[in-house]
């Protein structure tokens, strides 16, 4: 039986990992690539660990200083296995999983983490009327093409959708030698990071077209991508006539959304949020089923990987604690709710039954904002309140709580009020 | 020379390759595809009906109805994937359900072996997601489900093994009729010899036609399928296949469970110009959105993982057109095959080799036909000690390679190198479901990438997705060639 098994090896399971052996528990992480590090070891542009470094690294040096302490400390680990099912019993977990080397074989633990990172939104989930020719990539895929296998993907590429994945691939795939004719966006605003609209787009002449999307997608002969149509949107998304304008490419990247991973999770009856398409949590990052944690992308997008450390961190010392028994179960709970212009708030449930410490609520604006007041709401009273300029859907908000404030019955809300 | 040539390897031309086998004659299928079930057998609903809808005393009806019952025989004989779903045709009120008496009346004509009435509260007791406006239903108990492009795999696998050859990217370019034989041209260089030639090319049917008769008897006009495919996790939704009534515009918008979990909504039914554009619209989605909604609640549409259309070949007259060409003897025409072509296909194959060819009264039957092809079951769906002897055998079944499917390393290099293989990405995919689930191959192409130029011995710089023109990539990145 071990103590812990953590699931991912990227920035968030390392976290969790290092954390939690510090503090002396038991430990095996499981990782289905051939390397340590994730989806970091393909992000070779910079930028990274500015908030927990104070300075600037690639993915893979970002990654780097994790898997150097996380081996110099000796945790265990299995490369190239993937977990196939997670069972609950009354008092432990059964792990299901399988590699080449190992074959098909069962562990049992206390705790599990969920640390398996996202996927990528595909064509197939958002309508996409055309043809179905080859070319049409996802951002991260093509990402992986280019910095770890070496190849290009394409001459002549258009971008669908500004997430950070499709404005760094605009300038990767430029600096390439490729056309980047444009990036499309369907929402008013970027859903990327200013930074990188600036230092991506703005640096190399590429065009970001607001309030457009994709409305036709064509192949010659051959099924290859030959041209997309792309067209402006009205306030309810529909395209509008005449304003259709023809790019002849040969590569489309989609960079429209990343979900959380939770396949794992399906068989276990876990309450999920249907705003963050992932498990609710408590403050503690456990989820409906007791001793199973969830952190980093698996739990919420993140828009930046210093923050998924930092919040696995946190969830790494709440595990370790639970295998402490410093808890006691008590049954007090609150939910905590979104309200006025908020997208989604984790964690979604206050448990009492955690010892009181300090409360972080992360949430996303729903909107483009200038002037805002962040106003938390108890039973109708402003338990909390602080100005915030700039709340844009595309970075990730968080604020602190004293606990001694909140009373144990009335749930609390979230909602940002714009001046 | 050949005896016979079959042009086209979709499940049509499959079951026909299949059933000559059995017969001491030297076979040919040709098709201008890279793989087999490459264009309407891979773009349709899937179902096996039961016969409850073609017009009585139609070829239609007697062999959907015919059709329906071989599927058993084949799922026994060539492991095929078969989901005995059973179907409810619904009525929502007083007029529909006057036309779903004229159904029931076809039934019976059409000898469908099992068929009744549901209240609408039996049918929500069977299916609880069923409308709530549903008034009353017809059940149709011998519907099915396939994996339409397996059962195609598994025809022309076993006709393979009984002496068919297959050649692929094999466009006809030309026919010349001789009085004891035909001569095929095929890339516009090649020259096959054959005796007979069976026209089986689907939406092409009538261009080939065209090559020998001086007046085609049929013209292909394409109707075009817009379709949804749910995720996997929402099996369960409905177990039914569900019919409305159907109308001029065919069966109408269906929603289908399909064998490996996932749920198909549409089809959509437009007449288009280009018979070979399976492009989807805007139009066409919504319309199947907004039709699906009157045959079940709550449908999930947020687990939409795919969107896709198909083209059916359908001809004026509404039935299937299967005789020999009036005045080319020895010149079959198997055309107008939309739906329900898939059901019907291994009685087409029967009915033209016995009624048609009468092939009995021509050929020496093959003693040594071996109907039987003893097809594996995923990996991931047999039992431990079935999964722990074969890992024993070969550690590659512990790699998962699609996660999202459970596929394996092992299986995929099956796929690539078995009797029918393939070396692309969309033919792996056909073949295992590498690629079909959640993510859509965002993680696992790379990993087949990876294998078929590992297997074949190529530079991923040739590994191509489908066709000649759809290679991955371009070119190294100025990294790799340093």
């Amino acid at each position: 039986m071990r103590e812990i098994v953590v699931i991912g090896g990227g920035a968030s399971g390392l976290a969790v990992a290092l954390e939690t052996k510090k503090r002396g528990r038991d430990v095996l992480l499981i990782e289905r690539e051939e390397d340590l590090g994730g989806i970091l070891n393909q992000c070779i542009h910079n930028g990274f660990g500015l908030e927990v470094f104070e300075e600037e690294y690639t993915g893979p040096e970002y990654a780097n200083k994790y898997i150097e302490e996380f081996l110099k400390l000796d945790i265990d680990y299995h490369l190239n296995t993937t977990v196939l099912k997670i069972e609950k019993t009354n008092n432990y977990f059964e792990i299901t999983m399988s590699s080449k080397a190992r074959g098909i074989e069962k562990i049992k633990a206390k705790a599990v983490v969920i640390s398996t990172g996202s996927y990528e939104r595909s064509r197939g989930s958002i309508i996409m009327p055309g043809e179905r020719p080859y070319g049409v990539i996802t951002a991260g895929s093509a990402q992986r093409y280019l910095n770890i296998d070496g190849y290009m993907v394409g001459k002549r590429v258009f971008i669908l959708g500004s997430g950070d994945i499709g404005l760094i691939m605009a300038r990767r795939m430029f600096l390439e030698g490729a056309k980047v004719l444009g990036v499309a966006e369907i929402m008013p605003y970027s859903n990327g990071l200013t930074r990188n609209i600036v230092q991506c787009l703005d640096d190399f002449d590429i065009p970001l077209y607001l309030s457009h999307t994709v409305t036709d997608v064509k192949s010659g002969e051959s099924n290859r991508l030959e041209s997309i149509v792309i067209q402006k949107v009205d306030e309810n998304f529909n395209p509008i006539e005449n304003t259709a304008k023809v790019f002849e490419v040969d590569t489309l990247l989609l960079s429209i959304g990343l979900i959380p991973d939770i396949a794992l999770l399906d068989n276990l009856e876990v309450v999920v949020d249907s705003l963050t398409k992932s498990a609710k949590i408590n403050q503690a990052y456990e989820t409906s089923v007791r001793g199973l944690f969830i952190c980093g992308n698996s739990l919420q997008v993140h828009d930046l990987v210093d923050n998924v450390t930092l919040e696995s961190i946190r969830a790494g010392k709440c595990v370790s604690d639970y295998l402490e028994k410093k808890l006691e179960k008590n049954n007090e709970s609150i939910d905590i709710i979104p309200g006025k212009n908020v997208g989604y708030v984790t964690p979604q449930v206050l448990d009492f039954s955690w010892s009181p410490k300090e409360l972080i609520i992360s949430f996303r604006g729903k909107k483009k904002m200038e002037k805002t007041k962040i106003k938390v709401f108890q039973n109708n009273e402003l338990v909390f309140e602080k100005f915030k300029q700039f709340i844009v859907p595309a970075e990730m908000e968080t604020i602190k709580l004293d606990y001694s404030k909140l009373n144990k019955f009335d749930e609390l809300g979230i909602s940002l009020e714009e001046l | 020379m050949f005896d016979y040539i079959v042009i086209g390897a979709g499940i049509v031309g499959s079951t026909i390759a299949r059933e000559l086998s059995r017969y001491q004659v030297k076979v040919k299928v040709l098709d201008k595809e890279n793989d087999v079930a490459n264009v309407q057998t891979l773009a349709n609903s899937a179902i096996i009906h039961s016969g409850h809808n073609p017009d009585p005393d139609s070829l239609k009806a007697k062999l959907c109805v015919w059709g329906n019952k071989l599927y058993e025989k084949m799922e026994e004989e060539l492991s095929i994937p078969l989901l005995k779903s059973g179907a409810y045709v619904v009525a929502h009120n007083k007029t529909e359900e006057e036309k779903l008496a004229e159904l029931y009346e076809t039934a019976k004509i059409n000898k469908v072996p099992e068929f009744y009435y549901l209240d609408s509260q039996e049918a929500k007791k069977q299916e609880p997601n069923i409308s709530k406006n549903v008034t009353k239903v017809l059940s149709l108990p011998t519907t099915k489900v396939t994996y339409p492009w397996e059962v195609a795999f598994a025809c022309m696998e076993n006709a393979i093994m009984n002496g068919v050859s297959l050649q692929k990217n094999a466009l006809v370019t030309k026919i010349i009729p001789n009085n004891e034989y035909f001569e095929i041209e095929v890339n516009g260089k090649q020259i096959f010899k054959t005796k007979n030639i069976i026209n089986a090319a689907g939406v092409a049917c009538d261009d080939i036609a065209g090559m020998v008769e001086k007046e085609v008897p049929y013209k292909v006009h394409g109707r075009k399928g817009e379709y949804f495919v749910l995720d996997k996790r929402v099996k369960g939704f409905v177990n039914h296949v569900l019919y409305p009534l159907p109308s001029d515009k065919g069966k109408g918008v269906l929603i289908t469970p399909q064998f490996h979990g996932n749920i198909l909504i549409g089809p959509t039914s437009e007449y288009v110009d280009d018979k070979f554009n399976v492009s989807t619209s805007f139009e066409g989605l919504d319309y199947v959105k907004t039709h699906a909604k009157e045959l079940a609640e709550n449908i999930p549409f947020n687990d939409i993982i795919r969107s896709f259309a198909g083209i059916r070949s359908s001809i004026e007259s509404g039935d299937f057109y299967i005789e020999e060409s009036k005045e080319f003897k020895g010149f079959y025409h198997v055309a107008g095959i939309d739906s329900p072509g898939l059901t019907s296909a291994p009685a087409i194959a029967l009915y033209l080799l016995k009624e048609v060819i009468k092939i009995d009264k021509k050929q020496k039957i093959n003693k040594d036909f071996n109907p039987i092809i003893r097809k594996q079951r995923e990996f991931h769906s047999l039992s431990k000690e079935k999964q722990i002897e074969l890992l024993k055998e070969d550690a590659r079944y512990g790699n998962i390679i699609c996660k999202c499917e459970k596929i394996t390393e092992k299986e995929v290099i099956d796929a690539i190198n078995g009797e029918l293989g393939s070396d692309t990405i969309k033919g792996i995919k056909k073949r295992i479901r590498v690629g079909a689930g959640l993510c859509q191959g965002g993680y696992c192409e790379e990993k087949v990438m990876r294998l078929i130029s590992r297997e074949k011995n190529i530079s991923p710089l040739d590994v191509k997705y489908d066709d000649k023109a759809s290679k991955l990539f371009v070119g190294e990145t100025k990294v790799n060639k340093l």
